[in-house]
């Protein structure tokens, strides 16, 4: 069953349930919602509401028991996992909590491993590289290694890597949880301006108020369902 | 690839010292295994070379037969032909002529049965090594027509010292009489070979052949070729040529096929050293790479969120252990080459060392060559990477989102 391309995320009926110690967890119960071009989305709500199940659910990081999930017209329960690789790296950038930079790679090696895996040549990786780090306020700081930056520094980085293959949507994963709030809200401001200005989608998942502010759409999750999903005014 | 060599190598300095204690372990394993075929390699010319130049040579030709009954009467037909040829043979480089009898000879104190051996002393000094084992007195001259050497032990058993006189009592070719005669100790020799120090005794060829009734007789002639390798082919030009007029040649292998059995097992003793130390290099390595593969879950993950393919991380952990085998590899060869050159200096004394047959004469020296620093490295390189793909195969099954939550 096709979907319209311009809905980047389509995810119908989305059910997760796992073990753990032998206690069956609903994590996900039925979850139904679209992801458009451009959104500015933030899937919120307290620990353990199963933000983050559904968010690998959805960029096929993880299977879900029941329900269907296309990305872009793609429906992920159908494919294999070099497709699912091959999607996720020409659609999705990721940004998790925790950085998640390679230490022992550069940080233009780092942000360039993407259009690596795309085939892009050593030259315009090179240029697009310079171009984000100047984007985010790290020229300069190409040959430095992950450890030698602050952690601010290191999801800027991250954050580089994710949009640097222009992908249709980044799924970020508290991405403000280990900053400071001044950090944190430079950071949110750098996304919402590239979403602005390059119309690329973000969908968050958080429980951090500077993200709820900053976010354009909230889908409030609880008990693993859907509470609430509006568009601030 | 290029990219994810680079990544591999630089991963595995991630941990120095871990890589430092695993790369050791290996390299030990390798320069284990070096050594041990250094050893073998010369052990097995030690023996080659106390087989063929204490006293067995390089080839016989005997009598047909004569090998496997030992009769006094089969003597080497055409004997003087036969001599001509060796001395006109280019790949002969020294020959001497024997004649052989079973014999009983008596000291005032004891008697003893033994094989007693007539020789050409100027021919037979080169081809065996009696004369440079005289441990007293001197070896056979050319004015002492009734000299007899005698084995270290013989002589202990006889009581006798240089200058005794001893009989030694032979049974006559054609006729079955005994025949006897009196001889006087020249020397006694020293090899280590307890057969030869106890059981052989020699004296001039002439003096066997009249004792014997067979003048002009020889039981054996044994050779010494120009390269040594000769002797290790099955079928040579000098085997064909002097297996003719009744006679069989004989290279040494065929001479001590048991030495062929030793060799074959050295080799498979190796096989089995060589598993035993693969063995430890696969625990090593697999240890090694699942605690790098479970402390960089995380990582593993967001390499395959952002897209590598499952392909592309098992090829990074076959490169991690690649690059492992190599800094595995440089330790092992330093240590092996170190700890091999320093023995091929000392050696080792196995001298008085029987197996199968053969008497080790003398000092053990391992032999270095490039083929151990060229196959042994390459197996445990391809080794390694064959080890590796079992944690590549876990690392490349591994589920996105459990590492991703395990991690957190």
């Amino acid at each position: 069953m096709a979907k319209n391309t311009e809905d980047i995320i389509v995810s119908k009926d989305i059910v997760k349930n796992y073990k753990e110690d032998s206690v069956v967890v609903h994590a996900v119960r039925g979850v139904d919602f679209t992801i458009h071009s451009s959104d500015f989305a933030a899937i919120v709500g307290p620990s353990g509401s199963g933000k983050t199940t559904l968010l690998n659910c959805i960029s096929g990081l993880d299977t879900p028991t029941s329900g269907k999930v296309w990305l872009k017209g793609n429906l992920i329960s159908e494919m294999s996992g070099k497709q699912l690789s091959d999607l996720r790296r020409d659609n999705i950038g990721f940004i998790f909590q925790a950085y998640n930079l390679i230490p022992v790679l550069t940080v233009e090696e780092n942000i360039e491993y993407i259009m690596l895996l795309q085939g892009v040549d050593k030259k315009e990786r090179h240029r697009r590289v310079l171009q984000i780090l100047e984007e985010i306020g790290l020229k300069g700081f190409e040959d430095r290694f992950p450890p030698q930056l602050s952690g601010g520094q290191q999801q800027r980085v991250a954050i580089a890597r994710a949009m640097v293959s222009q992908p249709a949507l980044i799924l970020a994963d508290e991405p403000t949880a280990n900053l400071d709030s001044k950090t944190g809200s430079g950071l949110l401001d750098m996304m919402r301006e590239l979403n602005e200005q390059e119309g690329m989608s973000f969908l968050f998942s958080t429980h951090d108020q500077l993200v709820m502010d900053k976010a354009k759409r909230l889908i409030v999750l609880k008990d693993g369902q859907i509470e609430k999903d509006e568009i601030k005014g | 690839m290029f990219y994810y060599m680079k990544l591999a190598w630089r991963n595995i300095f991630r941990n120095k010292r871990r890589t430092f204690i695993a790369g050791t372990a290996i390299g030990i394993g390798l320069a284990a295994l070096i050594f041990t075929d250094a050893l073998f390699v010369g052990m097995k010319e030690n023996m080659i070379d106390s087989v063929t130049s204490s006293f067995l040579g390089e080839a016989q030709i005997h009598r047909e037969n004569y090998r496997q009954t030992q009769e006094v009467e089969k003597t080497i037909q055409k004997p003087s032909e036969v001599i001509s040829s060796l001395k006109d043979n280019e790949q002969v480089q020294h020959f001497a002529p024997r004649a052989i009898s079973y014999a009983m000879i008596t000291s005032p104190a004891n008697v003893h049965s033994l094989i007693v051996y007539g020789i050409d002393p100027d021919r037979e000094k080169s081809v065996s090594e009696i004369d440079e084992n005289m441990a007293e007195g001197n070896y056979l001259q050319k004015e002492t027509e009734r000299g007899i050497l005698i084995g270290k032990e013989l002589a202990e058993l006889l009581e006798v010292t240089v200058g005794d006189r001893l009989v030694v009592t032979v049974s006559q070719a054609q006729t079955g009489q005994l025949s006897q005669e009196m001889l006087r100790v020249s020397g006694i020799f020293h090899t280590y070979i307890k057969e030869m120090d106890k059981g052989m005794a020699f004296m001039k060829i002439t003096r066997l052949q009249d004792m014997l009734g067979l003048p002009g007789g020889i039981h054996e002639v044994t050779v010494q070729f120009t390269n040594s390798d000769y002797a290790l082919q099955k079928e040579t030009s000098f085997t064909q040529h002097f297996s003719r007029f009744g006679n069989e040649a004989a290279n040494w292998p065929q001479l001590m096929p048991q030495m062929i059995f030793v060799f074959q097992m050295t080799n498979f003793s190796l096989s089995i050293v060589a598993v035993i130390i693969f063995g430890v290099v696969i625990f090593g390595i697999i240890n090694t790479l699942f605690m790098s593969l479970y402390e960089r879950m995380f990582e593993f993950a967001v390499l395959r969120a952002v897209g590598t393919r499952p392909s592309g991380i098992r090829k990074l952990i076959i490169m991690e252990a690649g690059s492992l085998a190599v800094v595995s590899i440089i330790i092992g060869i330093i240590l092996g080459f170190v700890l091999t050159f320093i023995m091929t200096q000392t050696g080792i004394d196995y001298r008085g060392l029987d197996f199968a047959g053969a008497t080790m004469t003398q000092m053990l020296y391992p032999v270095m060559e490039i083929r151990q620093f060229i196959v042994h490295p390459i197996l445990v390189f391809l080794f390694t990477i064959l080890v590796s793909v079992y944690p590549a195969l876990t690392a490349g099954k591994m589920k996105v989102a459990d590492a991703l939550r395990r991690s957190l």
